[in-house]
C-alpha cells in the first residue's frame, strides 16, 4: 500500500548515549497504536539479547508508523538509532534515508558530546532538526540551563525546542505534530525510474538476507526484476514488506517509503550498504550517492587455545559476520598462539560486543591479544602498506615513514577538570585546537590525537577525571606521520610475536619498563629462570627476571597419598588450561592484554 | 609374580590419637577411644577376607598413633596381624609412635611380637614449636622413649618437621643435631604443609598464620641434606635418610610403585595393578565391616601409560632413581619414548642427571621435587 509522498515523513531520533531516544520511540509506537498496551515493554525495538542485557542500543531499528492529524493519516519512517560513537556509522547510514531528524537532549545532563556530533552530522545531510528537551519529569531537570547550553553549541532558540518525556509520556502528541509540520516530505518522484538507497541489511537464517532500502524515486514492486547498481547484480524481488515493527508484507512500496525487501540473496557480502537499487527493465541513469562503508580501525587476534578448534572458530566468526559486516576476519599465524585469526572493529565496545556474542554462541576458549590500531607504512621503495598488526611492521630498514590515524575529539566536561584533561591530552600527544564555553561551567574542548592513544583507557580517564560528568566523541581524521617503532617482547630468550605492540619512540621505554614488569606479574614461575625483556630492532631496552622455583617439595608420599598427589597435580594442570607454551613458557591469557592496562603504577 | 602386581608388604591403620593436631590430615580419631575394642575386632575380621595367611616381607602399623592402644588391644592387633600376615624371618616390621604413648610395658609387647622398627614422632625439640603444632608430649619425652625402645628392639626412626611458622634455620639446626645425638638409625624429615581443611590450613586461609617463605624453607631442606649427610646418613629419597643398610624397607615398595596390602580405616592398598583406598571414617568402617562389605572410599585402575608415569614419578623419589631397564620391565615402556624430551631438558637445568642406565634427581631436583614430577605426570 502506498502512500502520497505528501504525507510520508521519514526522520532518525538522535542523541547522545541514554538520552532517552529507545524510550521515546516506544510512546510513538503507543499512541499511534503500532503495538498494543499488552505488547509494549521498555526499549520494545532494542530486541537483541545484548541490547535488552546492556539496556543500549547497538544497531539501528526502522519502524513504520501511522499518525492521524487534522484529518490527514501520516506515514511516519523512523529510525532508532545507538548513541555510543563506535556505532555512529549506524547514525550516518540512517541519516542517510531520512528528510529529518529528532536530536533529543537530556534535561539533566545537558549537552553532551555526541549529541553535537550527531547535530553535525544531521547538518551534513541536509536534514531538518527538530530539537526535543527530554526527560522533563525529572526533578533534577535544569530545564533553562540545558536550554541556553542547546543555543550556544548547536545554535537552536529556546522556543524552538519542544519539551518532552518519554518515559512519563509527555509531550508526545507535540513532538508527532512537530514532525508532520516542520520536517518537509520526501522530494522523490514517483514517476520516474525506480532508486531505492539500500541502508542496512541482516541475515535471518529461514529469510536469508533482508536488506533495508529507501525509495527514493519511482515504485518498487514485488517480483519486479531489480539491479544493484554498483556490480549490475541483477535480482527477483522475492519478498517485501515494512517493519511496524515486525516484518509486515505489502506488494509495493513507492517514492519516500521505507521497508525491506528479499530477492534470494545468500550472504551479506553481495549487498554493499549505500548501493541503489534500480529496476532492471527501466534502469536510472545514475545511482544515488551513497557512502563509506567504515573501515575497523581496531584490531586484535583471536587464537583457539587447542589448535585444533581453528575450524570451528572460522565457523563461528563466518556465523556472526552474517549480522555484522562492519567487522572482518583474516586467518593469521603466529609463532607463539599457532593459528587464529585477526579481527578488525569499529571501537572497543564492538570488539567487546563480538567477543561476547562469540563465547556465548560457540563454545571455544580463545586466547585474545591487545588491541591495536591500523598503521600505514610508507616503504623505502614508495610503497602505501595498511597493517594491522604489530607483526607485519617491515624491518626498520624498509620503513621510509610510519603513519597512524588521528582523530578529532572533543570532550564535553565541567569547567573545573579543564586543566585536569589537558593535562592528560598533553601526555597522550594531543594538540589542542579550541576551547568552547556553553556556559561558565561547561566547555568543549577540541583535541587532535592519535587514535591508539585514546582506544584503550581514555574513556575511562576522563569518567574519572570529571566524576562522570565528561563525555567524548571523535572522527577519524587520517593517517599523519609519526615517529613510531615496533616494541618486542622475548620471553626466555624467545619473541612472542603476539605481545609486541607499537608506540611511540618517546614513549617507548617507558612502556618496555611497565610491560615487562606487568608480565613478571602474570607469568607463573617455572623450573627455570625466565628472562622478559622488551627490545626495540635488537636493541634491549627493558629486562626482567622471573626467578625460577627453587623449593616445591611437600615432602611425604606414601601409600595413601599417591591417588592424592596425582589429583592435584592433575587439577594443576586443568588450572594451566587458558595457557599458552611459547617454547617452555606457559603464558596465560592475561600476559596477553597486559598492553591494555592503565598507565597507573 | 612380579613385586609389583603381588604385595609382599603390608599396612595397617590405627586411627586412635590422644588427641588431634591442628596440621593432621591424617585419617585419625580423637575422643572416641570407646570405639578401641570394636576397632580392633573390626581390622580382625578385614585381615580374615584374606582367607589364608598371606606371608609378606614387610609390615607397617600407622596411625594415627597406634602405641595409644591399651595394651590388651595392641596385643590382640599384634596376634591378628601375625596369623594373618606372617613374616619372613628377616622382614621389617615398623610401628608408629609417639614419645608420650610409649613406656617399657609396651615397648615389651612390641618386641615380643615381632617388631623390628619404631618410628618416633620427636616432630621438634622446641617446645614452643611442639605447641604451635598443637602437639601433646615435651621434648624431654623424646630421650626417655627412644631409650625405652632401645632396651628391646633394635631400629628407631626419628621424624622431624620443618617450615614451622616463627622457626628459624637456627631452630632447625638445633633440632636436627639434638636427634642426632639420640642416635637414630633413620631420621625423615617433612616440610609442613597446609591440608585443605585441617584447623592450619583455616587459619592460614584466616590470615592468622604465615606460613615461612619458600627461601627459608629451602635453607633448612638444604640444611637437613647437610647436617644428616656429614653424620654418615643417606638421602634415600626426598624426605628421608638413613644409616647404610638401615633404609625403611616397607616406605621403599610405595617409591618402587610395587604392590602393597592395606587394612584399616583410611588404609590404601595397591594389589593387581589396582589402587583401593578404605573409608577414612571410623565408625563407617566398623559398621560396614561388620555388615560384609568392603569398607572402600575409592578404586582406580589406571590405563598403563599412566601407570607407567606415576612409577616414574614415584621412582624419581628415590636416590637410586629410575634404571632404564627395571623400568622397561616392569611399566613395558620406554623411558625415552615416554619422557624424554622432558627429561632432557632437566637434565639441563641440572634438575636431574641421567648416566645412560639411570636417571636420579640432582640436590636441586630434589628441591624441587614435586613441580618437576608434576610436569611428568
Ligand atoms: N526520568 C526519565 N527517564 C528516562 C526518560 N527516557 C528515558 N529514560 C531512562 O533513560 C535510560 C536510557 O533510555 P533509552 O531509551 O534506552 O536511551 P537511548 O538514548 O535509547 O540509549 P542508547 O540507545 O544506548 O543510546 C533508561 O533508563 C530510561 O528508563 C524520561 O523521559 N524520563
Ligand atoms: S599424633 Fe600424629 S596422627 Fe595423631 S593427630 Fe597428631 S599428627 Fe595426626
Ligand atoms: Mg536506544
Amino acid at each position: 500500500m502506498t502512500t502520497p509522498t505528501k504525507n510520508i515523513r521519514n526522520f532518525s531520533i538522535i542523541a547522545h548515549i541514554d538520552h532517552g531516544k529507545s524510550t521515546l520511540a516506544d510512546q510513538f509506537l503507543l499512541k499511534t497504536g503500532a503495538i498494543t498496551q499488552r505488547e509494549f515493554r521498555a526499549q520494545v525495538l532494542d530486541d537483541m539479547d545484548l541490547e535488552r542485557e546492556r539496556g543500549i542500543t547497538i544497531q539501528m531499528h526502522p519502524v513504520t508508523i501511522y499518525y492521524e492529524f487534522q484529518g490527514q493519516r501520516y506515514e511516519l519512517n523512523l529510525i532508532d538509532t545507538p548513541g555510543h560513537v563506535d556505532f555512529s556509522y549506524e547514525v550516518s547510514r540512517s541519516l542517510a534515508a531520512c528528510e529529518g531528524a529528532i536530536l533529543l537532549v537530556d534535561a539533566f545532563q545537558g549537552v553532551q558530546a555526541q549529541t553535537v556530533a550527531n547535530f553535525y552530522l544531521a547538518l551534513e545531510h541536509d536534514l531538518t532538526i527538530v530539537p526535543v528537551l527530554n526527560k522533563i519529569d525529572m526533578p533534577i531537570a535544569r530545564t533553562d540551563d540545558v536550554l541556553a547550553e542547546m543555543q550556544q553549541a548547536l545554535n537552536v532558540e529556546p522556543a524552538e525546542a519542544l519539551r518532552a518525556s518519554g518515559k512519563a509520556g509527555i509531550g508526545i502528541d507535540e513532538v508527532l505534530q512537530a514532525i508532520v509540520a516542520r520536517i518537509p516530505p520526501p522530494p522523490g518522484k514517483p514517476d520516474d525510474p525506480l532508486r531505492a538507497l539500500v541502508f542496512n541489511s541482516h541475515f535471518d537464517s529461514y529469510k536469508g538476507v533482508v536488506v533495508y532500502a529507501r525509495v527514493m524515486d519511482g515504485t518498487m514492486r514485488k517480483v519486479q526484476k531489480i539491479r544493484l547498481m554498483s556490480g549490475g547484480t541483477e535480482l527477483e524481488v522475492i519478498d517485501m514488506g515494512q517493519f511496524r515493527p515486525t516484518m509486515t508484507a505489502c506488494n509495493e512500496l513507492g517514492a519516500g517509503q521505507v521497508g525491506y525487501f528479499m530477492a534470494q540473496i545468500k550472504n551479506i557480502d553481495d549487498v554493499r550498504i549505500g548501493d541503489t537499487v534500480t529496476d532492471a527493465l527501466a534502469p536510472a541513469a545514475a545511482p544515488l550517492e551513497g557512502y563509506k562503508e567504515p573501515q575497523p580501525m581496531v584490531f586484535s587476534g583471536l587464537y583457539p587455545v587447542n589448535n585444533r578448534d581453528f575450524e570451528a572458530l572460522r565457523e563461528a566468526l563466518a556465523k556472526l559476520r552474517l549480522n555484522d559486516s562492519s567487522f572482518t576476519y583474516m586467518p593469521e599465524n603466529s609463532e607463539g598462539l599457532g593459528f587464529g585469526f585477526r579481527c578488525g572493529f569499529l571501537g572497543l565496545l564492538h570488539r567487546e560486543i563480538i567477543q561476547q556474542r562469540l563465547e556465548r554462541d560457540s563454545e571455544l576458549e580463545l586466547v585474545q591479544t591487545a588491541p591495536n590500531t591500523t598503521y600505514e607504512i610508507l616503504t623505502r621503495k614508495g610503497e602505501i602498506i595498511v597493517i594491522d598488526s604489530p607483526q607485519k611492521v617491515p624491518d626498520a630498514g624498509q620503513v621510509e615513514e610510519f603513519r597512524e590515524p588521528f582523530v578529532k575529539i572533543s570532550f564535553l566536561l565541567p569547567s573545573e577538570n579543564i586543566g585536569d584533561l589537558m593535562q592528560m591530552c598533553a601526555e597522550r600527544r594531543g594538540i589542542f585546537i579550541r576551547t568552547e564555553y556553553l556556559s561558565p561551567k561547561r566547555a568543549i574542548l577540541v583535541y587532535e590525537m592519535p587514535l591508539s592513544e585514546i582506544i584503550f583507557d581514555l574513556y575511562d580517564k576522563l569518567k574519572s577525571v570529571t566524576h562522570g560528568y565528561g563525555t567524548m566523541d571523535y572522527e577519524i581524521l587520517g593517517y599523519r606521520p609519526a615517529d613510531l617503532v615496533r616494541l618486542d617482547i622475548l620471553v626466555a630468550g624467545k619473541r612472542v610475536d603476539a605481545l609486541s605492540i607499537i608506540v611511540h619512540r618517546a614513549d617507548a621505554d617507558r612502556r618496555g619498563r611497565k610491560l615487562v614488569k606487568k608480565l613478571r606479574g602474570e607469568i607463573d614461575r617455572h623450573l627455570f629462570e625466565i628472562a622478559i625483556q622488551a627490545a626495540i630492532g635488537s636493541r634491549i631496552i627493558a629486562r626482567e627476571t622471573i626467578a625460577p622455583i627453587k623449593k616445591n617439595v611437600t615432602a611425604k608420599c606414601y601409600g595413601g597419598d599417591i591417588t592424592r598427589k596425582r589429583k592435584l597435580w592433575a587439577k594443576q594442570a586443568a588450572g594451566k588450561k587458558r595457557m599458552k607454551q611459547v617454547g617452555q613458557v606457559e603464558i596465560p591469557q592475561e600476559a596477553f592484554l597486559a598492553v591494555l592496562e592503565s598507565d597507573e603504577g | 609374580m612380579p613385586p609389583w602386581l603381588h604385595p609382599r608388604a603390608a599396612y595397617v591403620h590405627v586411627p586412635f590419637c590422644a588427641h588431634h593436631c591442628g596440621y593432621c590430615d591424617f585419617a585419625v580419631t580423637a575422643g572416641q577411644d570407646q570405639l578401641m575394642t570394636l576397632y580392633v575386632e573390626a581390622l580382625g575380621q578385614e585381615l580374615a577376607t584374606l582367607s589364608e595367611p598371606c606371608p609378606v616381607d614387610t609390615v607397617f602399623i600407622g596411625g594415627g598413633t597406634p602405641t595409644y592402644l591399651t595394651p590388651p588391644l595392641l596385643e590382640r592387633l599384634l596376634a591378628e596381624i601375625r596369623r594373618w600376615l606372617p613374616l619372613h624371618a628377616s622382614g621389617e616390621w615398623s610401628i608408629e609412635a609417639t614419645p608420650e604413648s610409649l613406656d617399657a610395658g609396651k615397648v615389651a609387647l612390641l618386641a615380643d611380637h615381632g617388631v623390628t622398627r619404631v618410628s618416633i614422632g620427636a616432630q621438634s625439640f622446641h617446645p614452643q614449636l611442639l605447641q604451635r603444632l598443637e602437639r601433646i608430649h615435651n621434648p624431654d619425652d623424646v630421650p626417655r622413649a627412644v631409650e625405652c625402645v632401645r632396651e628391646r628392639i633394635a631400629q628407631v626412626s626419628l621424624d622431624l618437621i620443618f617450615g614451622v611458622p616463627g622457626q628459624s634455620v637456627d631452630d632447625w639446626d638445633r633440632d636436627l643435631r639434638r636427634a642426632l645425638r639420640l642416635q637414630p638409625e633413620h631420621v625423615a624429615t617433612y616440610g609442613l604443609t597446609y591440608e585443605k581443611g585441617t584447623p592450619l590450613w583455616k587459619r592460614w586461609q584466616g590470615g592468622q598464620v604465615q606460613p615461612l617463605g619458600e627461601d627459608d624453607e629451602l635453607a633448612m631442606y638444604c640444611r637437613a641434606m647437610d647436617v644428616l649427610s656429614a653424620a654418615g646418613f643417606e638421602h634415600y629419597e626426598v624426605s628421608n635418610f638413613a644409616r647404610p643398610g638401615r633404609r625403611c624397607r616397607h616406605n621403599q615398595v610405595y617409591w618402587a610403585n610395587h604392590a602393597y596390602f592395606g587394612f584399616g580405616v583410611g588404609a590404601a592398598r595397591y594389589v593387581q595393578g589396582r589402587r583401593e583406598m578404605n573409608t577414612r571414617d571410623t565408625h563407617g568402617y566398623i559398621r560396614r565391616v561388620f555388615a560384609g562389605e568392603k569398607p572402600l572410599l575409592q578404586a582406580e585402575e589406571l590405563p598403563p601409560e599412566e601407570r607407567a608415569r606415576e612409577t616414574l614419578a614415584l621412582q624419581l623419589r628415590r636416590a637410586d632413581g629410575v634404571r632404564r631397564g627395571e623400568f622397561q620391565e616392569q611399566t613395558g615402556f620406554d623411558l625415552d619414548a615416554l619422557a624424554g624430551a622432558k627429561l632432557r631438558q632437566h637434565a639441563e637445568l641440572g634438575l636431574i642427571e641421567d648416566n645412560g642406565a639411570c636417571v636420579r634427581l640432582t640436590r636441586s631436583g630434589k628441591c624441587v621435587a614435586d613441580a618437576l614430577m608434576a610436569e611428568l605426570l
